[in-house]
């Protein structure tokens, strides 16, 4: 079914949109500072994608569940989403370990003064 | 190239940015980001293969090691080392600068404006080519963001000492820029600017790549010393216009347009406007710039002459308009509106210089319709073309 694939990475962005509501991670705190962040990702990582692309070493394949709208030869639209959808797990993995880490020396700090 | 080979040069990259961001100050918690990247790698191991499963994409298995997991190359795990090599330190690295700070530094570069470079690109480019391809989707972004953080934040920078003596920034039409952020906005625009440079410079060809760094050009050249060409009489408006006309003129040479006469009005009509446009917002200015020791082709001829000459160039626009073959020559009709909007100022003096602030203001509803209308006129032309 075309769009499928689009369709699971929106939903995916958007669980981790709101974790990131919920436990206010990272768009949440501070949404300009987030935008900047994710742009110079894609930005590194697209230029990677296109690089390989050029290299031929992947390529896109012919699944019935892509759109099939390429921004470049053999870059599917769904390629930006999936690589938006790597960058915020990994900044929503990476913050909110901190945020429990953080919790977890708090709590031992607590426990040492009782 | 084999794929390992492309994995290792990108890593070398990213440590590269790691080490940047680790000097701007970025302290990240090794712990964390060990289990983000084992989240990631997990994540990885699974969906690669089951998007590989799903026909998504493929590769030439020759330019891999073949290494696996399951159908998953090893090559693929650089995409999480990557991820978690250079996103914790770019965030933290940016939380140097508050939200505020970053909000101010967005509303530098004139979002209000954005779409008034973005568009005229995007538009030449798509009726030359007629398809929307990869350098339309960079240009367009490239002239919708960076473009105006580095021309607007490098106006602002050179304009700090000004801008404080200027009551009329810091609203809907521009920001005082503290000196602390002179910095972080050159970088910004410098550094969002850079891959969609390079990438519109080897996409085209010598003569767009020319029109390209003259655009840039003119970008610095218009508030940077030594020629700064915003103080300068006639040059400041030529070069404000320029801002606005060079993307369309670039995205013509791109896309390798026919030079008809009927374009070349086309473009006439809309640097007239553009500079009609810009002397005529200087005019209300006359003595504040006087005041500050700033100068315009307002301040140089006086406050009339300048008014005087605003109403000439749109009604040279109007004119030129005229030479757009088909509907297009509508477009000479909409210079009324402006004519309505500066002619009560064809009597102005200096000591009523502040009065024109009543029609520029105007301006930013008119050139709303204005957009409107050109974008109808474009289309209706397009479909022309289109029908022979």
């Amino acid at each position: 079914m075309s769009g499928l694939y689009a369709l699971a990475l929106l939903v995916s962005i958007g669980g981790l949109a709101l974790i990131d509501l919920r436990h206010r991670l990272f768009f949440r705190v501070a949404p300009i500072r987030a935008s900047l962040t994710l742009v110079a990702g894609l930005i590194v990582f697209v230029i990677w994608d296109v690089w390989a692309i050029h290299a031929g070493i992947f390529f896109r394949g012919d699944s019935p569940l892509l759109l099939g709208i390429n921004l470049a030869p053999e870059f599917p639209i769904e390629e930006v989403l999936f690589l938006t959808l790597l960058c915020y797990s990994a900044m929503i993995l990476y913050t909110l370990t901190v945020r429990l880490l953080d919790a977890r020396q708090a709590r031992r700090g607590a426990g040492t003064r009782a | 190239m084999m794929y390992w080979q492309i994995c290792a040069i990108v890593l070398a990259a990213g440590l590269g940015i790691a080490a940047v961001t680790r000097a701007a100050g970025a302290r990240v918690r090794l712990a964390a980001a060990a289990v983000a990247l084992g989240g990631l790698a997990v994540a990885t191991a699974v969906f690669d293969n089951i998007m590989i499963a799903l026909g998504l994409f493929d590769y030439d298995r020759s330019t891999l090691v073949g290494l696996n997991i399951a159908q998953a190359p090893i090559e693929d795990f650089t995409y999480p080392l990557l991820a978690v090599l250079i996103l914790p330190g770019l965030w933290l690295a940016l939380g140097r600068l508050s939200e505020r700070d970053w909000r101010t530094i967005l509303r530098s570069s004139r979002p209000v404006s954005w779409i008034n470079t973005a568009y005229p690109f995007a538009a030449a480019l798509l009726l030359t080519r007629g398809e929307i391809d990869t350098a339309l989707i960079v240009g367009t972004l490239f002239f919708l963001i960076p473009y105006n953080l580095l021309m607007y934040g490098i106006n602002d920078v050179f304009d700090y000492e000004s801008d404080l003596r200027n009551p009329r920034k810091g609203g809907i039409e521009g920001a005082v820029l503290e000196r602390r952020l002179h910095a972080p906005v050159i970088a910004t625009g410098a550094l969002l600017a850079l891959p969609g440079f390079v990438y519109l410079l080897v996409s085209g060809g010598l003569a767009s790549g020319i029109v390209l760094i003259l655009c840039l050009a003119g970008v610095l050249a218009y508030s940077m010393p030594p020629l700064r060409t915003k103080e300068r009489a006639v040059a400041d408006s030529v070069t404000s216009s320029l801002h606005f006309v060079g993307p369309a003129i670039f995205g013509l040479v791109l896309g390798d347009a026919v030079w008809t006469p009927g374009l070349i009005c086309l473009l006439v009509a809309f640097f007239l406007w553009g500079a009609a446009s810009h002397l005529f917002g200087a005019v209300q200015d006359v003595n504040a710039d006087r005041a500050a020791g700033i100068g315009s082709s307002a301040t140089a001829w006086g406050a009339r002459a300048a008014a005087r000459v605003s109403v000439l160039l749109y009604l040279g626009a109007g004119i030129a308009a005229l030479g757009i073959p088909g509907w297009g020559r509508l477009a000479a009709l909409l210079v009324i509106p402006y004519l309505v909007l500066t002619l009560p100022s064809w009597n102005i003096t200096d000591a009523t210089a502040e009065r024109a602030n009543r029609g520029w203001r105007g301006f930013l509803l008119v050139n709303q319709f204005t957009g409107f209308a050109v974008t109808m006129l474009l289309i209706v032309t397009a479909l022309g073309a289109l029908q022979g």
